[in-house]
């Protein structure tokens, strides 16, 4: 579909699609990035984690067993 | 030290506190827990908020017997392997930061739960345990032990994938907006004609990119129009449907014949705006339910006996005739027959009313009970599914009508619809005469920018800081569509018990022979010795008169239920009912402690107080006609009549299918009905008002299903929370004559022929921008005045 008849014009143009494709790109890897977030179930709950940062600085005298919080099993 | 309250619930401490490590406790629940979490190391929990614990629950051994019941369990459990097994625990107590601390620290208590993740905003938390060592009745009963008692009713799973599903369509249409807007730079600067084959690439670029706008994120918009549409009815997504399908048609057609993006880009963004408004409109209270039906006022299971062998078995199995086992603080599932001699029953749940009832051998008791005392044998005479409380419940289930929508936009959307095809009728006409080859074009242009996104966006956005606005002040709406129903009541009915007075006792008289000084400190001392609510209220009040209570006893002994007795200063002391201190009980109906001091009589009367500042709010109430439906006896008649207008309806002796009947019967003169109530007794009532408020001390508590909930401290600004929802009427119309007159600039660059995606692309989000933020100063100001 596209064609260019030199190289100065692939330089003016050509470079203007890559770019375009480059950045569709990254868009469609933060809408996924999202799609995940949202699946994982990180704006279900927007207080817990901010009071819970806060437990690990006060209570790091005992070794925490379950600083990432996973519920893995 | 804090005075006088209690280190772990933060409670007043009444009669003598229980001491530890030079901490002060109301009851020695609270000095248990506090033990545990210390000598666990958790005495973090205390640091982070005062007094933030929870008074335990006394609690029997089988209170949670019913979870190892295999069918129940595997209900509830989520996730398990050999070893582990996962739950997620509805547990309506947690309420603050030290709660979250304790809660995911739990596993420093009991080594065999693994994790423990809580969801603050749904009050629930996510378990991982190891199911070898600790049962899922075990679990709950520790958690029950630390003061978060799980709650096992039936709670909405499926609105949870829908929330997510939204995220996804926001997402989307936001990611378009943005690529579009990127890609139709060239067009906004002018310099569009330079390459024409650029121009064709980011046009079908934003035409492949709006693909799963239109039939995704768009899709809820299509549906409802077409429904809409089907019933014959108006929603304002019919216009919205309208205005989306033609700026589409429009812009794959411009594409199409390489004439750029077209509108595409205004597309996505309405598409965006539009969810985004929805999105805010139902940002609702999550942790609180208003949907609870019976299901999760009763137990799961319960205890049968077939034979001699006791069994736990689901609710839904039980038969008529079978013989059930009920435990203390258990709830009858279904109406029965007592078989042991003699059972106190609480009724709170049904009636509001904090009084115990007593039944004998042989009577009839109705579904909703909560036993008080020892264990006792009932007969099950109707299946839970069929007991009154049910059937009621069910019968208003299908009688409610569930608004759904704005309805001031059904009227409006008619109004706007006829408007746009007159004005769209006599611009084609003006246009034969001018040049009929354009006819097509400014129908297209006007059905487009006519589109009314920003009057879309001007309810969710004032109804939803409405909303949130009430919500700081104490009253909670189920969703912004309660708001409008607000707006329209004419009558207001009140529940007597529990709503305009306080559900517990509160005023405690003493009639009898006049005690001196030193007689009050002993009845104290005596009262003190007691753990039970009544006994607590004598002393507390005798300690607001100034009363010391701590002079020595001895020979005490406390009868579970009856009374207590002790000799102090060498006299003879009870405190209990008429018959453990010898004497005649004078009035049956009230509820009173009776005392005798030597050859002293007297009694304490119970009597339920009215709430502080109601008196006062209901003179402010003089827009709406009154209504008093209260289930008691007419004792209260003169306190009423005394703060309520002389119109007012006030009605004794009613029963939850009186009040029931009494709403619709309102609602059949066409008045529009506010009903406030507690206790499932109004659960009829409420439901079937067209504004049904529950009262509630805790708004996390059980309420019977509502479209609100209010707090009851709150109760007594009733009227002002009401006058603020009827501002939002104020705050639409502004933003209504706002709206309106950008379609109607639109509109005459569309008649003129001189709309362009440009100029679509930079009015589209103004109007939409100024209609949000008007709404959300209006709504502010009004706050602050």
């Amino acid at each position: 579909m596209i064609f260019f008849s030199n190289s100065k014009e692939f330089w003016n143009m050509g470079m203007i699609y890559i770019m375009l494709i480059v950045s569709l790109v990254i868009a469609l890897f933060f809408l996924a990035s999202f799609f995940w977030a949202t699946k994982e179930g990180q704006f279900d709950d927007d207080y817990t984690p901010s009071v819970r940062i806060l437990f690990d600085d006060e209570s790091n005298q005992k070794p925490n067993q379950q600083s990432n919080g996973s519920t893995e099993v | 030290m804090s005075e006088e309250k209690c280190y772990h619930c933060g409670d007043d401490i009444i009669g003598k506190p229980i001491m530890a490590d030079n901490h002060e406790f109301c009851c020695n629940g609270c000095k248990s827990v506090y033990q545990l979490l210390n000598d666990n190391n958790l005495g973090n929990f205390y640091q982070l908020e005062q007094g933030a614990g929870i008074r335990p629950s006394e609690s029997n051994q089988h209170k949670f017997a019913f979870l190892d019941v295999e069918n129940i369990r595997t209900k509830i459990i989520e996730f398990e392997d050999d070893q582990f097994a996962r739950v997620n625990l509805y547990l309506p107590s947690i309420h603050c930061s030290s709660c979250i601390y304790l809660l995911e620290n739990s596993s420093k208590i009991e080594p065999a739960i693994a994790s423990c993740q809580v969801n603050f905003a749904k009050r629930e938390a996510s378990i991982v345990f190891d199911k070898t060592k600790l049962s899922l009745a075990e679990l709950a009963l520790f958690l029950d032990k630390i003061g978060y008692s799980p709650n096992f009713g039936n709670r909405g799973q499926a609105e949870k994938k829908i929330d997510k599903q939204f995220m996804y369509k926001l997402g989307i249409a936001g990611f378009a907006f943005g690529s579009i807007m990127l890609w139709s730079f060239p067009e906004y600067l002018g310099i569009e004609g330079d390459n024409p084959e650029f121009r064709n690439f980011t046009a079908y670029l934003s035409f492949a990119v709006s693909l799963p706008v239109l039939f995704y994120s768009a899709s809820e918009y299509f549906i409802s129009a077409y429904k809409a549409l089907r019933f014959k009815t108006l929603n304002l997504d019919v216009p919205i449907t309208i205005g989306i399908i033609a700026l589409y048609a429009q812009s794959s057609y411009s594409i199409i014949i390489g004439d750029g993006p077209g509108y595409m880009d205004s597309f996505a963004g309405f598409i965006f705006f539009l969810l985004i408004g929805k999105w805010f409109q139902n940002k609702t209270y999550k942790m609180l339910s208003f949907e609870r039906d019976y299901t999760s006022y009763f137990p799961l299971a319960i205890t049968r006996i077939k034979g001699h062998e006791e069994e736990i078995v689901e609710i839904e199995e039980l038969k008529e005739g079978d013989s059930i086992l009920l435990r203390n603080e258990e709830v009858l599932p279904c109406d029965a027959t007592l078989l042991s001699d003699e059972a106190k029953i609480d009724y709170s749940f049904v009636t509001g009313e904090s009084n115990h009832i007593i039944r004998k051998k042989g009577d009839f008791i109705y579904a909703g009970g909560k036993l008080i005392g020892q264990r006792t044998m009932l007969r099950v005479d109707k299946e839970s599914n069929r007991s009154q409380l049910t059937r009621m419940w069910n019968e208003v289930k299908s009688d409610k009508k569930e608004h759904s929508g704005f309805l001031y936009q059904n009227t409006l959307s008619l109004y706007f619809l006829t408007g746009l095809l007159i004005v769209a009728f006599i611009a084609s006409i003006g246009w034969l005469f001018v040049d009929p080859s354009q006819i097509t074009r400014i129908v297209v242009s006007i059905l487009i920018v006519a589109c009314p996104c920003a009057l879309a966006l001007s309810a969710p956005f004032t109804f939803g800081n409405v909303m949130r606005m009430l919500g700081r002040k104490g009253l909670y709406l189920k969703n912004t569509g309660v708001i409008e129903r607000i707006n329209e009541v004419t009558d207001i009915v009140f529940d007597k018990t529990g709503t305009l007075t306080t559900g517990s006792v509160e005023k405690v008289e003493f009639l009898g022979d006049p005690m001196t000084e030193e007689e009050e400190a002993m009845i104290m001392t005596l009262a003190n010795s007691s753990t039970h609510p009544l006994s607590r209220l004598i002393a507390l009040t005798l300690k607001n008169k100034g009363i010391k209570g701590d002079l020595e006893i001895s020979e005490f002994i406390e009868k579970q239920g009856k009374g207590i007795s002790g000799t102090i200063n060498s006299v003879q002391c009870m405190l209990g009912s008429a018959t453990y201190c010898e004497m005649e009980a004078i009035d049956k109906n009230e509820t009173a402690t009776y005392v005798k001091i030597g050859k002293k009589v007297g009694r304490f009367v119970f009597s339920s107080d009215l709430r502080i500042g109601l008196p006062e709010m209901i003179k402010r109430l003089k827009d709406y006609r009154l209504h008093v439906l209260s289930g008691d006896k007419d004792s209260d008649k003169s306190l009423l009549e005394s703060f309520f207008p002389t119109n007012a309806n006030i009605l004794f002796n009613q029963t939850p299918k009186d009040k029931l009947d009494y709403i619709k019967e309102l609602k059949r003169q066409g008045k529009h009905v506010m009903m406030i109530g507690d206790g499932l007794n109004d659960a009829g009532a409420l439901g079937s008002a067209d504004v049904g408020i529950a009262v509630s001390e805790d708004v996390f508590r059980f309420t019977p299903s509502s479209d609100a909930i209010i707090e009851a401290s709150k109760l007594s600004s009733l009227d002002k929370l009401v006058e603020i929802s009827r501002f939002s009427k104020s705050v639409l119309r502004a933003c209504l004559v706002f709206s309106l007159s950008y379609n109607v600039v639109g509109l005459s660059f569309a008649i003129s022929g001189n709309l362009s995606p440009l100029i679509a692309a930079i009015l589209m989000p103004i109007s939409s921008i100024t209609v949000v933020l008007l709404s959300t100063f209006l709504v502010f100001w009004r706050k602050n005045n």
